[in-house]
């Protein structure tokens, strides 16, 4: 039923205010099936709440999202909706009473109805897959912010999900923690995962994006692929914007 | 910052002794632990007292025992149903739903601004002339006929009293708990009480811990209140023995030194169970 070229996320003339402040002022946006879309921008110019408003975290004001052919406002059950798109928070947010391998197990457990033999080997899987297979009895204050940012990105794998949320997965780090999570992350890229990325990494968003969109005062301002929005940016406050964040 | 967890399955119980881990607590931990001694020589005090003078101390001793247990009665009752309460009050108070939000608010508001005396004697007076009159309204016997149970009505006034403080330590502890922690469970597809059950309540438990330890003990001190509606707890039965013995002095010491022997042991429990259940944020 769904073929390839329809979007698995559609964004249309999403409006967000929080009080007198208007948040986002008609976003239009539509992302592929295994697509990479890294979202950029100055601070506050909406992109997390955009990112938010995909998985419903934040409620909108008017406009219409469908994820996955399911309109989100009419969605029965947002949490039906949720268990198909992972999100990755910028300050990791994994629960902290738990075990990096119980911070894995327990949607899986109690949403997935997973066996408690099952997710544990998926768990572990992903682990390894992440790279840090021996932590698995610490606690999230115990290890690194970069192997915390890891096991919350397999916290989100574990529920298999069909798109990835990423809302500056890298900004809480330490710079030589900063790598580590973007190769987990370039990984998933080439697997083929559906990706909406907002991050300030432009080496990231150069390598991996298949489009980079640039939002500012919650307009989406312009978007390309990479290439051709790094090097000829068309519009004034694009050209403005990277100036900034590119030569350093 | 240093204190590593305590509540890891695989943990053998010596690395709970203070002084084996925790080195910059070590101190503290030490100190905490020798709070035990002072247990001990209230509980040597009334052993001395009654086996060097059996008259009057052991026979006072003899009389309260009821009291004593009718007290721990009351006490653990009310504070199991309490928790229950300050849970749902805490929820409530939480609420996005404004008529919830609104009904525990009246609750919390109303209580804390009536003396808890007044409440237990309203319990144990007025609360049944109520019940009696819809019983008269509505013909229903057994309404009319309803006669006060002191234990009933009193565990009854305490978990509505202490139920309203309760349920402000709860909103604080949930609250207490990043916003990013609910976020995280609901993003993986959990509902709001499923990510209220497995994630924010089991780590606001143990922020809330230490209140909620001092609310026992509180409760256990004013449960002495109730001899005020006709029970026969600890301090009632200390009333009745002195007037019938005219001994003030040694009844009154006794009954003191009882009560903090009670107190100081839940402290003490109470501490140990915090410690059990630290983690590292």
């Amino acid at each position: 039923m769904k073929d390839n070229n329809e979007p698995i996320i559609k964004i249309e003339n999403i409006h967000k205010r929080f009080g007198k402040v208007h948040a986002l002022r008609g976003v239009n946006l539509q992302v592929k099936k295994g697509e990479v879309v890294v979202i950029v921008g100055p601070s506050g110019s909406g992109k997390s709440t955009l990112l938010r408003c995909i998985n419903r975290l934040e409620e909108y004001t008017s406009g219409k999202i469908i994820v996955d052919g399911i309109p989100l406002d009419t969605a029965q059950n947002i949490n039906l909706v949720r268990q198909e798109i992972g999100m990755v928070f910028q300050s990791f947010n994994l629960f902290a009473h738990l075990t990096v391998l119980d911070n894995l197990m327990l949607a899986q457990k109690i949403i997935r109805k997973r066996s408690p033999e099952e997710s544990r080997k998926i768990a572990l899987d992903l682990l390894k897959k992440v790279g840090i297979p021996e932590k698995l009895n610490a606690y999230p204050a115990q290890i690194s912010g970069g192997q915390q940012q890891r096991v919350a990105i397999a916290r989100a794998l574990a529920m298999n999900p069909r798109i990835m949320l990423f809302d500056e997965p890298t900004s809480a780090l330490d710079p030589e923690m900063i790598k580590e999570v973007l190769d987990v992350m370039m990984e998933l890229a080439k697997e083929g995962m559906t990706m909406v990325v907002v991050s300030h990494e432009m080496g990231f968003a150069r390598a991996a994006a298949h489009r980079i969109i640039f939002m500012d005062e919650g307009q989406i301002v312009e978007e390309a692929p990479p290439e051709v929005l790094f090097t000829n940016p068309k519009q004034e406050r694009t050209k403005r914007f990277l100036s900034k964040v590119l030569n350093h | 910052m240093f204190g590593r967890l305590k509540t890891e399955k695989t943990e053998p119980p010596e690395a709970n002794i203070p002084g084996l881990q925790d080195i910059p607590e070590a101190g503290i931990g030490y100190h905490i632990d020798a709070w035990w001694w002072l247990v001990a020589l209230v509980a040597g005090l009334i052993a001395i007292l009654s086996i060097t003078k059996p008259d009057p101390y052991w026979r006072i001793v003899l009389f309260v025992r009821d009291g004593i247990g009718i007290t721990v009665l009351i006490t653990v009752v009310s504070f199991i149903l309490m928790l229950f309460v300050g849970m749902l009050g805490g929820l409530g108070r939480i609420s996005k739903n404004k008529f919830i939000h609104l009904v525990t608010t009246l609750y919390v508001e109303l209580v804390r601004g009536i003396p808890l005396l007044v409440q237990l004697i309203w319990w144990y007076f007025a609360f049944p002339v109520i019940i009696k009159q819809i019983g008269v309204w509505t013909h229903v016997g057994f309404l009319s006929n309803y006669q006060a149970n002191a234990i009933v009505l009193a565990i009854f006034g305490f978990v509505f009293c202490y139920g309203a403080y309760m349920s402000e330590i709860f909103r604080a502890g949930i609250q207490s708990i990043p916003k990013g922690q609910m976020e995280a469970a609901r993003s993986l597809g959990m509902s709001y009480f499923q990510s209220m059950r497995y994630v924010v309540l089991p780590q606001a438990f143990r922020v809330i811990l230490p209140p909620v330890g001092n609310e026992f003990i509180a409760l256990l001190k004013d449960s002495s209140l109730v001899s005020a509606v006709a029970l026969a707890d600890l301090t009632r039965r200390g009333r009745e023995f002195m007037a019938a013995n005219f001994d003030p002095l040694q009844v009154w010491t006794m009954i003191a030194l009882l009560y903090l022997v009670m107190t100081l042991f839940s402290a003490r429990i109470v501490n140990y169970i915090e410690r059990r259940t630290k983690f590292e944020r």
